[in-house]
């Protein structure tokens, strides 16, 4: 790094700045790529190398600090803050988790990352690990995700072969081991402390905060919880410099994210972008536009409340500010297009009942509220037997429910409920006035 | 800290919860989840309020509020879990605010939603929290138009408890109490979400302290199946008493309707029972109301007993009396007796001048130790050494060690009582079973808890104390090191050690070496007091058994039935006058010339001495038991007919005779009872068994009655015999046989358990308060089947 | 409900399975296990019952109670055996707006079974699943734990087909996107619509 403060370029902000290039996402889909052979052959373990044997623990926290990276998991936690968290080291065995559970609709980022690029997490881990004196980790993966699984599990024994994983790396005293962990079905696992305790093996409620995973994490220890592109980013953040990676996105949001474009679009798939791109840029020029008339998107996975599908929206820059100002989050990236065609209030049902399925029951909002009466509503209003009050009800209920619940599952299902009804009211009305949807069913299945 | 409660400022020491700042303050706010002595878990968000809380700058100065120039107040952007949130500094909260009415109108709701409407049905009406809180937070009327959530309503969980599915809120009091408080994880949610529900595939939720999870569940889900649909909440009479199942002398309440026990509930004594009892103690007081009780004074007339008036009754006994010389009566009450009985019994002795009195069952040591341990210094000892079946003998021992060994000391109470919502108590805390060391001659419960224990042979505490003593081995050597390490030790001692003068002696040095406090386990609930008043043979020789072989010539008991044993019927037999003072017809009653109608436990007023040396009242419930009287009524009838008045011919008699030497007025003693020093007794000695093929323990449920107390006998198929699966196959007996069986002279019937905790060659059985703990020859030969056990192909 | 016949201890003869999934956790994470010996019991008898569950309980030396518990929190354990062919069809929206609704509807219809049900020959079982973590690529089936992604009707048909002759087919990865290698996703210039809904 040289000291003269030169001009700061311009920061990447579009797929079509040639400066920009796919990094985490090269090797996905490319085949063999999960393979030891494969990562060792382009460039994979050199970042771990860097870190352990070039830099001091507080110096990678302090590089992820500075290229301004927040989690991708959804609640976007600047990473190096929450790794420099960690108490002071007193001979307690730390822990890092990665949280590959992945559950939230609308995200698939990291699957691909589980399946087809299985070493560059578990360089990520080892450099997260090392940040902060973590000699185990532990990887927690959704039990749907078997092929990923299986990937993970023979990547993680022919990196302990290849003595990437275990006592001295890098011919450093650093050791370091992997704990490969499969859940079963769960969304809230993805929840970091429900997590930590279907990992030990209890019901998979969330844990009260205070404490936080830092002073009582996994089995009661230090703990820092972080999703797959979180860490796997960290192999590429000390690969090229923070300054890289801060090269990217806008002042609020740096480096680059990845965009899952599902619904109605002609190209859906999962896209690395840089931060601060625009959502049309991403849903037209990536994912190529609706295949149909679209009324609608969700910015983020779910639980982010959605958009209507106008300039106003499409022109705003993909970052946590004006996400936030506009009322919704960018949570995980996973874009949905809503059709015009399709009944809001059948697609919320769908939401309300993804939610009241995965609710884990433990507090009374959440288990009576969400998974309960939610559901109910809707599925009255789609009978067609919806009564004058009924809205205003849901309304009511909505807001009992909303910012009283144990953790924030009940506000993942509340807010795009919110957020449908505050945009899309006139289909409600409809529904409940008519006895019937504005937008009757139709087959959506292709052959 | 200074905190406000809406309008009323408080000063709270750091770590208190929100909730309790409320309740301190002397407003109100609804909870379900909470519970005294268990973690906040912030589940059922009843508790919601606005919450604010000041700020500071950088420098450490508050951030001030220009308008008022106070520090400005942070609200939370959502309502709080009160029962959660830790005060702060300058914390504000608001229970009075809209945003906190509809916050808490919203989750009352929610929580009725899925709640059948049977309150009309449900045993709980009246006493039910979320009816209360319904009343008080409900809008009254419901928006909620689906069918409700449908589910098992009868659902026996054990023997002795019934879950209703339906009623169930989800709070999740009865699974943290067994994970929390005893430590037996027999209770579980089952599936999640709006499916969630309360289940166990154990069979009969195996743990000694299941039914306090139906004093603590706040709706009518959890019941108690004794008293399942026997009554309404407001028709029962509710009675403070003390129990008198075991030495603890834990808080029960007494609820009786029309004259009859139906059920008992624990009772909050925040430095003995906490909130909780054992099973025993619970579920065992069924005998009490069974039909075929001693109702009135009977005679034997030509061989027969005859009813007749307490005034034939005492006229024909004082007769008898007179014609005896000095120290010819024998005069023996059970060890559960009240103090008050024990003086009546005294002076009773005293005016016929005889020294052969005594209580029983006792040991041949006293119970009364120089050191001696009090339930908190247990429950916050560091280190601890059970020589003894503390969950058996004094189930209540056992739930305090826990305490212990989670390592959190007992609460400060505050202005509205023991706090609810303990911040420092945690779900599925780590427990320090580094701690707890267990010996006992066979694999007793509490072993479970402790990182070291010990199985000895039977007989041979001595030996094992001589170890520790010497530190002749490294166990030995590890126990004592820690036992003088820990700032707090102490060593629990029951009636293995306690039967044995010698290792009584070894105990006790042993404290004395490592400065350890001792808790004795008496024998019974009052074993400390009536020691400590003296109701004890003047001589060895007219100790209780030597009463039964001869050393008597006229005899008045209480609560014993010596008769059991066959060889001491006969010498009974050759009694002048054999008076028996109980509740039911027995073996002795049937040689008796005068039975006399007693009382039980639950119907006596008196005090009692737990093995704390606390003084606890015994109150009466309203119960009919027909015109029978405790000891210190028949000493009155008694001396009425020998035209005397006796001290202690009433309870307010005895106490002012008590009140002179104990310098305490035991009408006035505070719920949570006193203790007082004590000074150990002139216990003579008995003579104990030092062989035998069959060792009698303690139990918690009481033999005695078992076989009236249904669901008792139910649960636990009857008093056991317990021994090694190799033994029982020797001895061709199979599970659930059930067998009459002559033991050490006396008859019993038993169910045979296999167990793999039973040493080969050493049978288990529950001792009686004749037969007690101790060794005995149990006769092979005698063996009878009554009852095959059903053969499973 | 616990077989009256004596079951053999599942772990007795996989010890070394046993002794492997032990050995990933540390002593004081025992009780981490219970998942992983749910899992490899699930895999071979397509079920949990109770006896398994009372044998898991004995190895981590906790209750089976808590096994229960645990157990039951999860949609992919199952108390009742599945078929040999277990049928997910992920219902949560983006596989819905791909038409997982009506492929649930024609998957019931062929087999005769609806959301929860195995046959009586043990060959297939439904289950309604909520997102699978593949919407880029729905409608999504998965079976056993094979992926299907993209089912169409006629897919979905010879799929069926495919399962009742015995064979599992290879499944294939259709993506658009990074996800398909990085090379092919380049922005479409100049096709940047301006309007949202035109
Ligand atoms: C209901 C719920 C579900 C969540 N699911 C996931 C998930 O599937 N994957 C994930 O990485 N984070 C998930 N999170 C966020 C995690 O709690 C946690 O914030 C995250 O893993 C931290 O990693 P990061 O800082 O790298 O984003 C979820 C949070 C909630 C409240
Ligand atoms: S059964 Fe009672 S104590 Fe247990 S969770 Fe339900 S309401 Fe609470
Ligand atoms: S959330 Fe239940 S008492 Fe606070």
């Amino acid at each position: 790094m040289s000291d003269a403060v030169a001009e700061k370029p311009k920061a990447i902000t579009s797929r079509h700045d040639p400066r920009f290039e796919v990094t985490l996402y090269k090797y996905i889909g490319v085949e063999n790529s999960h393979t030891l052979e494969f990562y060792q052959s382009h460039g994979g373990y050199e970042s771990a190398k860097k870190a352990i044997t070039s830099m001091k623990p507080v110096d990678v926290v302090e590089e992820m600090k500075k290229s301004g990276i927040r989690g991708r998991g959804g609640a976007g936690f600047p990473t190096g803050l929450k790794w420099s968290f960690m108490p002071p080291v007193d001979g307690r065995q730390r822990y890092i988790v990665c949280n590959a559970d992945e559950s939230e609709p609308g995200s698939c980022k990291d699957r691909y990352v589980l399946e087809d690029d299985p070493h560059q997490l578990i360089e990520g881990m080892i450099i997260a690990g090392y940040a902060i004196s973590a000699t185990k980790g532990v990887l927690y993966i959704r039990g749907e995700y078997y092929l990923g699984y299986e990937r993970l599990y023979k990547a993680i024994q022919d990196a302990k072969a290849a003595g990437l994983l275990g006592k001295n790396l890098f011919g450093t005293d650093f050791e370091y081991e992997i704990i490969l962990h499969r859940g079963a079905g769960a969304y809230i696992c993805g929840e970091e402390s429900a997590l930590m305790n279907s990992f030990e093996g209890f019901r998979a409620n969330p844990r009260l905060k205070p404490p936080f995973p830092a002073q009582a994490g996994v089995y009661s220890l230090p703990t820092t919880v972080n999703n797959v592109t979180s860490l796997a980013s960290a192999v590429h953040i000390i690969g090229k410099g923070a300054d890289w990676f801060s090269g990217m996105g806008t002042d609020d949001s740096k480096g680059f994210h990845h965009v899952q474009v599902s619904g109605p679009a002609k190209r859906r798939g999962v896209y690395e972008v840089p931060m601060g791109i625009s959502y049309r840029e991403i849903i037209f020029d990536l994912a190529g536009g609706p295949t149909e008339e679209v009324k609608a998107f969700i910015p983020g996975g779910s639980s982010c409340p959605m958009f209507p599908f106008t300039d106003q929206y499409l022109d705003m820059p993909m970052e946590y500010a004006s996400v936030a100002k506009a009322g919704s989050m960018l949570g995980t990236g996973g874009i949905m297009l809503i059709p015009q065609n399709k009944c809001m209030v059948d697609a919320l049902y769908n939401v309300v009942r993804f939610y009241a399925h995965e609710s884990c029951g433990k507090c009374t909002p959440c288990r009576e509220g969400v998974s309960t009466w939610l559901p109910s509503m809707y599925k009255k209003m789609l009978a067609g037997l919806g009564e004058k009050g009924d809205l205003e009800l849901l309304e009511d209920v909505s807001s009992n429910i909303r910012g009283r619940s144990f953790c924030p599952l009940a506000d993942a299902c509340i807010m795009p409920v919110q957020a449908s009804i505050k945009h899309f009211r006139p289909e409600y009305e409809y529904i409940i006035e008519h006895g019937k949807s504005m937008y009757p069913r139709q087959s959506r299945w292709a052959d | 800290m200074k905190v406000k409660v809406n309008d009323v400022e408080l000063d709270l020491a750091p770590g208190t919860s929100a909730i309790d700042a409320v309740f301190a303050a002397g407003y109100d706010v609804p909870y379900f989840c909470s519970q005294e002595y268990m973690s906040p878990i912030g589940a059922c968000r009843m508790c919601l309020a606005v919450v604010g809380a000041p700020r500071k700058e950088r420098d450490g100065s508050w951030t001030m509020d220009e308008a008022t120039g106070q520090p400005k107040i942070f609200y939370f952007p959502n309502p709080m879990a009160t029962c959660t949130t830790a005060i702060m500094e300058g914390m504000v909260i608001d229970t009075l605010s809209d945003v906190t009415k509809k916050a808490q109108g919203g989750m009352m709701e929610m929580h009725l939603i899925n709640h059948p409407l049977d309150c009309p049905t449900c045993d709980k009406g009246g006493a039910c929290e979320l009816q209360d809180r319904a009343y008080e937070y409900g809008s009254g009327h419901s928006r909620f138009i689906f069918d409700k959530r449908h589910n098992e309503k009868h659902h026996a969980l054990s023997e002795l408890i019934t879950l209703d599915r339906e009623r169930c809120i989800h709070c999740k009091r009865c699974v943290r109490y067994f994970e929390e408080v005893p430590g037996d994880e027999v209770l579980d949610f089952i599936e999640r979400g709006g499916h969630t529900f309360i289940g166990t595939v154990e069979e009969g939720l195996p743990s000694n302290f299941s039914g306090n999870i139906t004093d603590i569940c706040p709706v009518g889900a959890l019941l108690d199946t004794t008293s399942r649909f026997r009554g309404r909440n407001w028709e029962y009479d509710h009675t403070r008493s003390t129990s008198l199942d075991d030495a603890s002398g834990s808080a029960i309440t007494i609820d009786a309707r029309t004259g009859r026990i139906e059920r008992i509930k624990a009772a909050l004594n925040t430095q003995v029972n906490k909130n909780w009892i054992d099973d025993g103690t619970r579920f065992g007081h069924e005998y009490a109301a069974s039909s075929d009780r001693i109702k009135t004074p009977m005679l034997r007339k030509n061989g027969k007993l005859e009813p007749v008036t307490w005034e034939e009754a005492t006229l024909f006994i004082s007769e008898k009396l007179k014609k005896l010389s000095d120290n010819q009566l024998g005069i023996a009450l059970r060890s559960d007796a009240t103090l008050e009985e024990g003086v009546a019994a005294k002076s009773l002795a005293e005016y016929l001048k005889t020294g052969q009195i005594d209580h029983y069952p006792r040991y041949a040591s006293s119970v009364i130790s120089a050191n001696p341990a009090s339930f908190n210094d247990l429950a916050t000892a560091g280190a601890i050494f059970v020589m003894a079946d503390a969950t058996e003998e004094v189930p209540m021992v056992d739930l305090r060690i826990k305490d212990a060994l989670k390592g959190v000391t007992p609460p400060t109470l505050m202005a509205h009582g023991v706090p609810i919502a303990d911040l420092r108590l945690k779900e599925r805390m780590p427990r320090k079973t580094n701690i707890l060391s267990v010996a006992a001659p066979y694999r007793v419960d509490l072993m479970k808890y402790a990182a070291h224990s010990m199985v000895y042979p039977t007989g041979t505490e001595v030996e094992v104390l001589k170890q520790i003593i010497d530190a002749s081995t490294d166990a030995g050597k590890a126990l004592k090191e820690s036992l003088s390490a820990a700032e707090k030790a102490v060593i629990v001692l029951g009636a293995f050690v306690l039967n044995s003068a010698e290792a009584s002696k070894l105990a006790d040095d042993l404290a004395k070496a490592t400065g350890a406090k001792v808790m004795k386990l008496g024998a019974m609930a009052n074993s400390f007091g009536l020691e400590s008043q003296d109701v004890l043979p003047a001589k060895a020789d007219y100790s209780y058994p030597n009463m039964l072989s001869g050393s008597a010539k006229a005899l008045i008991v209480s609560g014993l039935n010596p008769a059991q044993n066959a060889e001491v019927a006969q010498a009974l037999l050759k009694l002048e006058l054999l008076v028996v003072h109980d509740l039911f017809e027995n073996e002795t009653t049937a040689l008796a010339h005068v039975v006399l109608p007693a009382k039980s436990g639950y119907e006596k007023e008196g005090t009692v001495v737990n093995l704390e040396g606390r003084y606890l009242n015994v109150n009466p419930a309203p119960v009919d038991g027909g015109q029978a009287v405790d000891f210190t009524g028949f000493v009155k009838e008694l001396g009425d007919a020998l035209n005397e008045r006796l001290e202690g011919r009433s309870v307010r008699s005895a106490r002012r005779l008590l009140k002179k030497s104990l310098e305490l007025d035991l009408s006035e003693l505070p719920l949570e009872g006193t203790i007082a020093s004590a000074k150990a007794g002139k216990v003579a000695g008995l003579k104990t068994n030092t062989s035998g093929n069959a060792l009698l323990v303690p139990s918690m449920v009481r033999s005695e009655y078992l076989n009236r107390n249904a669901h008792l006998f139910a649960s636990t198929g009857g008093n056991a015999l317990r021994l090694h699966p190799a033994d029982a196959a020797s001895h061709n007996l199979s599970a659930h046989d059930v067998i009459s069986v002559s033991v050490g002279g006396f008859k019993r019937r038993l169910s045979v358990q296999p167990s793999e905790s039973v040493p080969e060659g050493m049978m288990l059985l529950p001792a009686l308060p004749d037969q007690p703990v101790g060794l005995v020859q149990l006769d092979l030969n005698s063996i009878k089947k009554e009852q095959v056990a059903l053969e499973v192909a | 409900m616990v077989e009256l016949e004596t079951l053999k201890p599942f772990f007795a003869e996989r010890q070394d399975v046993l002794n492997e999934i032990l050995g990933r956790y540390p002593d004081y994470g025992r009780r981490s296990a219970v998942m992983p010996l749910l899992w490899e019991v699930q895999r071979e008898e397509r079920q949990v019952n109770e006896a398994r569950i009372h044998e898991i309980a004995e190895i981590l030396g906790i209750q089976p109670t808590e096994v229960k518990g645990v157990m039951s929190f999860y949609s992919t354990y199952h108390e009742h055996a599945i078929g040999k062919y277990h049928l997910q069809i992920c219902s949560t929206l983006a596989c819905s707006l791909a038409g997982s609704d009506e492929m649930y509807d024609f998957i019931s219809e062929e087999t005769g079974l609806v959301n929860g049900e195995t046959d009586r020959q043990g060959l297939f079982s439904i289950q309604k699943v909520e997102c699978l973590g593949s919407c880029t690529t729905a409608p999504v089936l998965q079976v056993n734990d094979t992926y299907y992604e993209r089912v169409g009707k006629s897919r979905c048909q010879t799929l069926l087909e495919a399962f009742r002759r015995g064979e599992m087919p290879e499944p294939w990865r259709e993506r658009y996107g990074d996800n398909e290698g990085a090379e092919k996703a380049k922005p479409l210039q100049n096709t940047i619509k301006t309007g949202g809904n035109a």
